[in-house]
């Protein structure tokens, strides 16, 4: 089989179409919600709605996915609160600031910017890589995420592990020569970008709506978020 | 059973807020941490997330796609009857809508609200039950859940008035603050009433009771029927309203303040200028303003002392903080906090209606286990609270379980430190 030929399909109109996927879809499910229609809410509040969701936010993205015990109820098993919360940071590490993934932004959006050097970007997907497996062991054993997990959120941990862990093998030139691990790893981010609206990895845009109500609403009532 | 009926008001009440909220779920279960009954039942459905389970069912299966090809594959099955008794043994006798999972939530999903939706349908599918749904019966039929008739309140309030020797003025024109007992205060916690009043009296506050609106407690909110829980607070607004007043304070009461203060106006026309605030808010604002005495450490010395953090007065009330100052006045020595507190403080585990439904016993008393670790660790002697229905759940757990703690309302606490 011709690999240069089959990374050019990956790399090029499969990979665009499976962006145009991924933009039509997540814009229809955007406003989808939107259409559905939001009351307006009359009661006075006693603190800030503002406040509030800026706490929401800094608690929500900074503080409380890194540092379990700021909150006393995950006293009791933080290394899953630690996984979730490094999962997502290496996620983030290595798609903005790994130098090849810089270069396919650079690409789309027309300007670059400063990378962080291979070893710290390859340590950082080592560590995602495992948290996402032990993520996954949590979702076997967990008796009330054995309730919650069907089919979709197998799929959903597969889909995504599958381009990290061929994004790893492509840095390190294991097991294929270039060509075919540089395939492979193309194709199954063009197949994770094709479901993601279709699934419940699109909560990172839902993420704003929620953690904006829940700022409001404590805020609301002037309590902490 | 009405299934359909549940179906339409799941479906309906799924305004954009509430969809957002529902997609934003990654299913991560960490909400089961926060939840008391999980926690000291080890039963996976009482995880929040399983409890809203029929409104991610009936909003995916209406509006998305991927819900309507899980259906027609087979993969999930439309709401049934089964479904729905189901639920409501989850969702009515395992949540007290205490809402710490939503601070636990990573996303922030305010489940306690969503919760409360569920529980909407299943009182649309006539579902609610049996012993919950006698009591809301009781409050439409006689005003009161706990049997509160207008001749009852008479005798009762008489009752106290000479027992504690205290004014106790019933429809006052002129008067500027409502106050609305619920009738657990009015039947098991008289002390609080003649507390409460012997406070505003000293107060200076120009205050009257009401025969129409004598009950502040509201189990169609309970219940989560729209429409009997703007039946009950309909009563109490029509009472402030014939009365003139400026405002409405409720005394130890949460779900009623929850849904005086914080529901009402997105439910019902609601009167303009009349303020609803909160006994837990106003104890505090008379100490710092000078408008009552209290002994400084008036409770040091009698061991120690904590307060129980009620879900819909703190955590949804945002009287976090004035109960604390009332209690380093009371007892600056003696006041500990049990660990977590405030925001993050454990249910008691009978709010919401638990405390009401026989088949919920179990539940409640397993949650209380939780209090009693809190309550050791901080070696209390005695724990206060601004919930009557904390209260009721407290007093009957400290003698079920044998427990040397004594229960006391804050109010009640304040009126004996007075001078």
């Amino acid at each position: 089989m011709n690999w240069n030929s089959a990374l050019e399909f990956a790399r090029g109109p499969f990979f665009y179409a499976a962006l145009i996927i991924f933009i039509g879809g997540m814009t229809y499910r955007f406003v989808r919600v939107l259409l559905l229609g939001w009351k307006p809410d009359k009661v006075p509040g006693k603190g800030s709605k503002l406040g509030g969701v800026a706490v929401s936010y800094l608690k929500g993205l900074i503080i409380w996915p890194f540092i379990p015990w700021v909150k006393n109820t995950f006293t009791r098993n933080p290394l899953i609160y630690l996984a979730g919360g490094l999962f997502h940071l290496s996620l983030f590490t290595v798609l903005i600031l790994g130098t090849t993934h810089m270069l396919v932004w650079k690409s789309l959006l027309g300007f670059g910017w400063p990378t962080l050097p291979l070893p710290i970007v390859d340590w950082m997907a080592a560590a995602g890589i495992a948290a996402m497996i032990a993520l996954a062991i949590n979702r076997l054993i967990h008796p009330v995420l054995k309730l919650l997990t069907g089919a979709a959120e197998w799929l959903n941990l597969l889909l995504v592990f599958l381009p990290m862990i061929t994004g790893y093998i492509l840095t390190h030139h294991l097991f294929f020569p270039y060509e075919m691990g540089f395939t492979i790893h193309m194709m199954t981010v063009n197949i994770l970008l094709i479901w993601i609206p279709f699934s419940r990895i699109a909560h990172f845009m839902f993420y704003f709506f929620s953690r904006t109500i829940h700022g409001a609403q404590f805020g609301k009532r002037a309590v902490t978020p | 059973m009405k299934t359909q009926s549940a179906i339409q008001t799941l479906v309906s009440e799924t305004g954009g807020w509430v969809a957002a909220q529902l997609e934003a779920c990654i299913r991560c279960g960490m909400c089961a941490e926060a939840c008391h009954f999980y926690q000291a039942t080890g039963n996976p459905e009482y995880a929040p997330v399983w409890k809203i389970e029929l409104l991610r069912r009936a909003y995916e299966q209406r509006f998305s796609v991927s819900g309507r090809v899980k259906v027609a594959l087979g993969l999930e099955r439309p709401i049934s009857d089964a479904d729905i008794s189901r639920w409501s043994t989850i969702d009515y006798e395992a949540c007290t809508m205490c809402n710490k999972c939503a601070l636990v939530c990573p996303m922030g999903i305010d489940l306690g609200t969503l919760i409360h939706g569920v529980r909407e349908a299943l009182s649309a599918a006539e579902a609610v039950p049996a012993d919950l749904m006698a009591a809301v019966q009781k409050q439409v039929t006689e005003g009161s859940p706990l049997g509160v008739t207008d001749a009852v309140f008479d005798q009762r309030m008489e009752w106290i008035a000479d027992e504690w020797e205290v004014e106790l003025p019933i429809d006052v024109k002129g008067a500027e603050t409502l106050v609305v007992f619920s009738s657990i205060e009015i039947m098991k916690f008289p002390g609080n009433v003649a507390a409460i009043a012997k406070i505003l009296h000293k107060a200076g506050e120009k205050w009257t009771l009401s025969r129409k609106g004598r009950e502040v407690v509201n189990f169609g909110f309970y219940e989560g029927s729209p429409e009997r829980t703007v039946m009950f607070m309909k009563r109490v607004f029509d009472a402030a309203k014939e009365l003139g007043v400026k405002r409405i304070l409720v005394t130890e009461c949460g779900h009623a303040y929850d849904a005086l203060r914080w529901n009402a106006a997105n439910m019902m026309e609601v009167p303009v200028g009349i303020e609803v605030t909160h006994i837990a808010g106003e104890l505090w604002n008379y100490i710092r303003e000078g408008r009552i005495k209290v002994k400084r450490g008036a409770l040091d010395g009698g061991g120690t002392i904590t307060f129980h953090d009620a879900c819909k007065i703190q955590r949804r009330g945002g009287f976090i903080r004035e109960p604390r100052e009332v209690l380093g006045v009371l007892a600056p020595q003696a006041f500990h906090e049990m660990t977590p507190n405030r925001e993050e403080a454990v249910c008691c585990g009978g709010g919401g209606g638990v405390i009401a439904i026989k088949e919920a016993d179990p539940n409640r008393y397993a949650a209380f286990e939780l209090k009693i670790e809190q309550l050791r660790a901080v070696g209390a002697k005695t724990v206060t609270m601004t919930c009557s229905n904390c209260r009721l759940q407290f007093t009957d757990c400290v003698t079920h379980f044998g427990l040397g703690v004594k229960v006391a309302g804050l109010s009640e606490l304040v009126a004996e430190a007075m001078e």
